[in-house]
C-alpha cells in the first residue's frame, strides 16, 4: 500500500477557449491556471506549491496572438517571450520586445508568457516596468464577464484578481515614437535584473514616461522627473536634449526611486544601485531621443 | 619536442590523424546515449518495491541539540524507518583522510545543512513530510563564520579549530628588494555545481550486506567509509558506479550515501534518494573561501627577490581535503616564478561555514589570483608591461620550488607566456549598427560603447598532477582480448573527463584492435583511486597500457617463437599481425583461435614526501602549467564585464586526444570564468543564501568567452605514461587571475576580490 496520492495534480483541464477556461475555473475554485509554467512548475517541483487542480491555458489560441483595437494593441496573455522578441512585434512595441528578449535563456523565453509575467508579479519581472511606462491595462475574463483595469492596479494589489478570474489580454497604446528598455544584470548572459528602466516618449500627450523595475516590489514611476524632462523637450522641433539634461534626468530618477533616508547615510549597496539606475535612465533617455 | 600551433590545432590534428589510437580524436562511446537521453544516470535508477529517502538537515550553522523526537514521524502512514545517530551500527565518524564528521549530528550541529536524521517512506513526499515532522530542539549558538576569529574561538570540534598550519621558509628572511608591493586578496566560495541531480539507490543483499548504486568518483574510498559506518566487512558492501553526470570535485555527498545504506539495511528494502538542488548546495563540498595577504620584494629590474604571504583557508566545519588544499596553496604561493626567498604561513581553520573540500585546482587557484595580482602591482610600480615583469621571472626545468623540490618535469612557462603575449588580439566590435555590438550586458543590452573600456590581462598558473605528500597513487587495470575484441576492466570512474575514451585509445594503440570496450566500474574490481588531479590520465591509463602490453606479449610470444623472431619484430594494426619483413601475416582472431587472454597490471608513480615543519619536501610527482591572456570589455558605469576572449597556452606533455583536450581546456576556462565573474555561494552568518541556480548563476554560452588555444606545448614528461600531463585543472586555476588582471587593466581599479563584483569594476567619474 502506498501513501502516494499522485505526484501531478489530480485534475488537469485543457480548455480550448477562454470561456471554457473561465468555466473550468468556476467549477473548481481551487484550480490554478498554468500557461508557460516557468514560475509555477518550479514552485511545484521544489515542493512549495501542490495545486489541487490545474487549468492549462496552452490550447487557447485566442490569447496566443495579438490584434489591433482603436490605436492600441490587444496582446493575448499567452504570448510567449520568444514571440514578443521577434522583429514584427519589435516594430510595434520595441520596449516590450527588448524586455522579452532579455527575459531569460531561450528555453524560458519559449515557454514563459506575458500573462505569466504579470501574474507572478516578481519584482524582477522584465515586462512589468515596460507595461507601467506604457500605461497598459489588463482585461480580465471572469464569471461575471470581462473587466479592464490599469496594470499597476493589479500589480500593486489595489485591485487584485477575483476568484475565477483569468488574465486574458493586455491593452497597450501604440505610440509610434521611440521607446527603450535597459536592464543591468552584471553579466552578459541572461540573468535577473539588478535594475531595469523602461522609457517611452509619447508625442501625442507630450509626455516622457519612465518606469524602474527590480528596485522595489513593483515598478516605480518617477513622475516628477518625467514632468521635468518633458518640459525641457521641444516637442515641435528636434526633440533632442543636451547630454547634461540626460545626466540630470538620470540622477533625478535614481534619487526618486532610491530616496535618501532622513538622518541616515545610504548603505553602499543602495548607493551602487542608485548609480546603476542613474546610468540606465540616462542611457535610456539618450537612446530614445537620439 | 613538437608543438601544435596556429589558429586551429584541433582541426589540423584531426585532418591528419587516424581514427583510433593515441593522438586521434576518438569520440566518447557514450556520446550518442547521452545525446539521446538514454544514458542511465543515478537519478534514473529503479528497483521493485523501493522506498524513498529524505534527510533532515540542520537549519542552524551552530547549535546544541537538546532533544530529537522522531515519534510523530514514525507514526506517519507510509513511513518505514526513521534513523538518527543512535542507529549507526559502526563508526559514528567518517571523512576523507581524517574521520571527523559525524554521519548524523549527535550533540552539536556545526554547519547549515548538516544531516540530523533520515527517513525511508513509500513516497518521496511522505519521506519529506516525515523528515519535517521530526522534532529537534536546538539551543542555538553564535556561529564562528570569520576564519580569522577561528583561532581564538572556542573549539568547534574535539579536534580543535586549526586543521593544519604550514610555515614555509625558504631562503634568507632578511632579504629585501628595492621595490615592495603589498596586497590583500579574497576569494569567494565556488560550488562545483554538478548539473545532474545527486542521487543514489541502496539495495540490501541476502547475505546481510548492501549494494550502493551511486555516482561515486572514488568507489573504493566510498565503500570503505560506508562499510565502517555500517559496521560491516568491506567485502559485504559493494559500490556500483552509475552514470556520473559530470564531476569537477567530489560529486556525491557522503551525508547522503551513508543514510541511504543504513536505511536499506534497516528496512530490508531498496531505498532511493534524489537530492533537490538546495540539498545539493548544502551538502557537498565547496571551494575554500580564502584570505591572502602578500608582500612581494623585487629589484629595480623587476626580478623577484622575496615573497611573503599569509594564506588562510576557511575549511568549514570538517577537515575533508583541507590539508592537501593548504599544501598546494603554500607550495605554489609564489606561482611559476623563480623566487630566491619565500616565506609563507598557511592555515586551514574550522568554522561554521558551509563545508569546503576538493574542487578542481583547490589551493592553487586561490593563490594564483593573489600572486598574479601582486605581479600586476609590481609591473605598475616599476612602469613595466605586466607580461614583461612576468617574463623576467618565469620558472623553468631545473629551478627550485619554494618547497625545495627541483622541477624535473618540463616547465615551459616562458614559452607559454610568449605564445599568449604574441597572439593576435581579438578585433574590437565592428559594424555600423552599434546596437548589434556584443557589449557587456549582451547584444541590444544596456551597454553603451562610450562607457566600455577594453582591458588585457595575463596570468600564469600551475597545479600538481596526482595526489601529493606521500599519497599512494596506485591504480590497477585488467585487459582481456577475445574474438579480436578487447575489454578493459578498471575501477577508474568516467566523470566526463574522458578516461574511458582514453583507455580505449590506449588499447587500440597497443593491441591494434579497434573494438575496445570499457566495463562499468564497481568495487569488485581492484581499486583505481579517486578521479581527481589528473590521476586517471596518468596512473589508470598507465595501468591499462601495461596490462595491454602484457596481453600483447602473450598474444605474440607463441607466434614469435614459432617463426624464430623476437616479439618486437611483430606489429599489430587493424586486427592484423605482420612481421617486419612481411613474411608473416595473420589476424589477431586467427592467432587467438578462440582463446581469451587476460592480464592485470598496476601503475604506481614514484613516492613523494610530506612537507616538513618548514614546508620543505619533494611533495609532488608532476606539475602542469598554463598561461592565459584575457581580453575583457567593462562597462565602467554599470560595472558589467564581458570576457571577450581567453587565449590559452598550455603545457600538456603530449596530446592524446585533440578534440577531448580542447573540450577540457574550454570547460576549465569556463569554470574559471564563473569563479572570476559570478560564482559565490553566499552564507552570511553561516546560513546559505539562495541555494539555487537563480541565486548562484553559472556562466552560459553568452557569458563564456571565445576560448582560443594558441599553443599546446608537447614536451613529454618522461616519468608519465605517454609523457602526457593532466589538462583539466590548470585552466581553472589560471583563468580567474587572468580575467581579474584584464579588469584591472580596463578600469585601473585594484580588483583584489573574486568573484569580481560590479562595484569593483566601476570607474567613478572624476569630480
Amino acid at each position: 500500500m502506498s501513501t502516494y496520492a499522485g505526484q501531478a495534480a489530480e485534475h488537469v483541464t485543457l480548455p480550448s477557449s477562454l470561456d471554457e477556461a473561465v468555466e473550468a475555473l468556476a467549477a473548481m475554485p481551487s484550480a490554478v491556471p498554468v500557461a508557460g509554467g516557468t514560475d509555477l512548475m518550479a514552485a511545484v517541483n521544489s515542493g512549495l506549491l501542490r495545486p489541487a487542480a490545474l487549468v492549462g491555458l496552452g490550447r487557447i489560441s485566442e490569447i496566443r496572438g495579438w490584434q489591433y483595437a482603436d490605436g492600441a494593441a490587444l496582446l493575448g496573455a499567452g504570448l510567449t517571450h520568444a514571440r514578443m522578441g521577434r522583429p514584427d512585434f519589435a516594430a510595434l512595441i520595441p520596449a516590450l520586445a527588448a524586455a522579452a528578449r532579455s527575459a531569460g535563456p531561450p528555453q524560458i523565453r519559449n515557454a514563459g508568457t506575458l500573462g505569466g509575467n504579470i501574474a507572478t508579479a516578481a519584482p524582477t519581472g522584465d515586462a512589468l516596468p515596460v507595461l507601467a511606462a506604457l500605461e497598459a491595462s489588463v482585461i480580465l475574463a471572469g464569471p461575471e464577464g470581462d473587466r479592464e483595469l490599469p496594470v499597476s492596479h493589479l500589480l500593486t494589489g489595489m485591485d487584485p484578481l477575483r476568484p475565477g478570474e483569468l488574465l486574458a489580454f493586455v491593452r497597450i497604446p501604440l505610440l509610434h515614437a521611440p521607446q527603450t528598455f535597459l536592464k543591468a544584470t552584471g553579466r552578459t548572459g541572461p540573468g535577473r535584473a539588478v535594475a531595469s528602466v523602461a522609457l517611452v516618449v509619447d508625442p501625442a500627450r507630450r509626455q516622457v514616461r519612465c518606469s524602474v523595475g527590480a528596485v522595489a516590489p513593483v515598478p516605480l514611476r518617477p513622475l516628477e522627473a518625467e514632468q521635468w524632462v518633458a518640459g525641457l523637450i521641444d516637442w515641435d522641433g528636434e526633440r533632442s536634449l543636451a547630454p547634461e539634461a540626460c545626466t540630470a534626468f538620470g540622477e533625478y530618477v535614481a534619487a526618486a526611486c532610491i530616496p535618501d533616508q532622513p538622518g541616515v547615510e545610504l548603505p553602499p549597496a543602495a548607493v551602487q544601485l542608485r548609480r546603476t539606475v542613474a546610468a540606465l535612465s540616462r542611457r535610456a533617455l539618450g537612446r530614445a531621443l537620439a | 619536442m613538437s608543438i601544435i600551433e596556429g589558429p586551429g590545432p584541433v582541426a589540423d590534428t584531426l585532418a591528419g590523424a587516424s581514427a583510433h589510437g593515441i593522438g586521434a580524436s576518438v569520440p566518447p562511446a557514450d556520446a550518442l546515449a547521452k545525446t539521446r537521453g538514454t544514458y542511465p544516470y543515478a537519478a534514473d535508477l529503479w528497483a521493485e518495491g523501493l522506498l524513498w529517502a529524505a534527510v533532515l538537515r540542520s537549519p542552524h550553522p551552530s547549535a546544541r541539540i537538546v532533544r530529537i523526537d522522531t515519534a510523530d514521524a514514525r507514526a506517519m502512514p507510509g513511513v518505514r524507518a526513521v534513523i538518527t545517530h543512535e542507529d549507526v551500527p559502526g563508526d559514528a565518524m567518517h571523512g576523507r583522510g581524517v574521520a571527523d564528521r559525524p554521519v548524523f549530528a549527535q550533540d552539536v550541529v556545526r554547519h547549515h545543512g548538516e544531516p540530523i536524521a533520515a527517513v525511508a517512506a513509500d513516497h518521496p513526499d511522505t519521506a519529506r513530510l516525515a523528515a519535517a515532522a521530526i522534532l529537534v530542539e536546538y539551543e542555538v549558538l553564535d556561529p564562528v563564520t570569520d576564519p580569522e576569529k577561528a583561532f581564538a574561538a572556542e573549539p568547534l570540534h574535539p579536534d580543535g579549530n586549526l586543521i593544519r598550519h604550514i610555515p614555509l621558509s625558504f631562503g634568507d628572511p632578511e632579504a629585501v628588494g628595492e621595490v615592495v608591493v603589498e596586497g590583500l586578496y579574497r576569494v569567494g566560495r565556488q560550488d562545483p555545481a554538478p548539473i545532474g541531480a545527486e542521487a543514489g539507490l541502496a539495495v540490501p543483499r541476502p547475505d546481510g550486506g548492501v549494494e550502493l548504486y551511486i555516482a561515486s568518483t572514488d568507489p573504493h574510498a566510498d565503500r570503505d567509509i560506508a562499510a565502517a559506518c555500517f559496521g560491516l566487512e568491506a567485502d559485504r558492501v559493494k559500490v556500483v558506479v552509475t552514470g556520473v553526470p559530470g564531476a569537477t570535485g567530489d560529486r556525491e555527498d557522503s551525508g547522503v550515501q551513508l543514510p541511504l545504506g543504513l536505511l536499506a539495511l534497516k528496512t530490508g528494502c531498496p531505498v532511493k534518494f534524489v537530492a533537490t538542488r538546495e540539498e545539493s548546495f548544502l551538502g557537498h563540498a565547496h571551494r575554500h573561501p580564502t584570505l591572502l595577504r602578500y608582500r612581494h620584494h623585487a629589484d629595480a629590474e623587476g626580478r623577484l627577490v622575496k615573497v611573503e604571504a599569509q594564506i588562510l583557508l576557511d575549511a568549514g566545519a570538517y577537515a575533508d581535503a583541507s590539508s592537501s588544499a593548504l599544501a598546494a596553496a603554500v607550495a605554489f604561493a609564489a606561482g611559476p616564478y623563480v623566487v630566491p626567498h619565500v616565506f609563507v604561513e598557511g592555515w586551514a581553520v574550522r568554522t561554521n561555514n558551509p563545508p569546503s573540500g576538493h574542487v578542481r585546482g583547490e589551493g592553487a587557484m586561490q593563490v594564483c589570483a593573489a600572486y598574479e595580482g601582486q605581479m600586476d602591482k609590481l609591473a605598475a610600480k616599476l612602469g613595466l608591461e605586466p607580461a614583461e615583469v612576468r617574463m623576467r621571472n618565469v620558472l623553468a626545468t631545473g629551478d627550485l620550488l619554494p618547497t625545495g623540490q627541483t622541477v624535473t618535469c618540463p616547465a615551459p612557462v616562458g614559452e607559454l607566456l610568449k605564445a599568449v603575449r604574441d597572439a593576435d588580439l581579438p578585433p574590437l566590435p565592428d559594424g555600423e549598427d552599434e546596437s548589434q555590438w556584443l557589449l557587456p550586458g549582451g547584444t541590444s543590452g544596456a551597454g553603451e560603447p562610450g562607457a566600455v573600456r577594453r582591458g588585457v590581462g595575463y596570468a600564469l598558473g600551475m597545479v600538481h598532477v596526482l595526489g601529493a605528500e606521500g599519497t599512494d597513487e596506485v591504480s590497477t587495470a585488467t585487459v582481456r582480448i577475445h574474438d579480436g575484441r578487447a575489454t578493459v576492466i578498471c575501477a577508474a570512474v568516467e566523470t566526463g573527463q574522458g578516461f574511458t575514451t582514453l583507455a580505449r585509445q590506449v588499447v587500440q594503440e597497443v593491441l591494434g584492435v579497434e573494438d575496445v570496450r570499457v566495463l562499468p566500474a564497481d568495487t569488485d574490481q581492484p581499486p583505481a583511486g579517486p578521479a581527481a588531479r589528473g590521476r586517471h590520465t596518468w596512473v589508470s591509463a598507465g595501468a591499462v597500457e601495461r596490462a595491454a602490453k602484457m596481453v600483447r606479449t602473450q598474444l605474440l610470444q607463441p607466434l614469435a617463437a614459432k617463426f624464430g623472431m623476437s616479439v618486437e619484430l611483430l606489429s599489430i594494426a587493424d586486427g592484423k599481425i605482420t612481421s617486419y619483413d612481411g613474411v608473416l601475416s595473420t589476424t589477431v582472431a586467427e592467432t587467438l583461435d578462440g582463446k581469451e587472454l587476460w592480464a592485470t597490471a598496476q601503475c604506481r608513480p614514484h613516492p613523494t614526501d610530506r612537507l616538513d615543519e618548514n614546508g620543505q619536501g619533494d611533495a609532488f610527482v608532476g606539475l602542469a602549467f598554463c598561461a592565459i591572456r584575457a581580453v575583457v570589455d567593462v562597462d565602467i558605469e554599470l560595472g558589467s564585464v564581458r570576457a571577450v576572449e581567453l587565449a590559452v597556452a598550455q603545457d600538456v606533455g603530449r596530446v592524446l586526444n585533440p578534440r577531448q583536450l580542447a573540450a577540457r581546456i574550454e570547460a576549465g576556462v569556463t569554470q574559471g570564468l564563473g569563479m572570476a565573474l559570478m560564482e559565490d555561494l553566499r552564507a552570511p552568518g553561516g546560513v546559505v543564501k539562495r541555494p539555487n541556480f537563480t541565486g548562484y548563476p553559472l556562466p552560459t554560452a553568452l557569458d563564456a568567452p571565445d576560448v582560443r588555444i594558441v599553443k599546446l606545448v608537447e614536451e613529454r614528461d618522461v616519468v608519465a605514461p605517454f609523457g602526457a600531463k593532466a589538462v583539466s585543472a590548470v585552466p581553472v586555476v589560471t583563468a580567474p587571475a587572468a580575467v581579474a588582471a584584464a579588469v584591472r587593466a580596463a578600469t585601473g581599479r585594484p580588483v583584489n576580490r573574486l568573484p569580481i563584483r560590479p562595484q569593483a569594476a566601476i570607474v567613478k567619474p572624476q569630480v
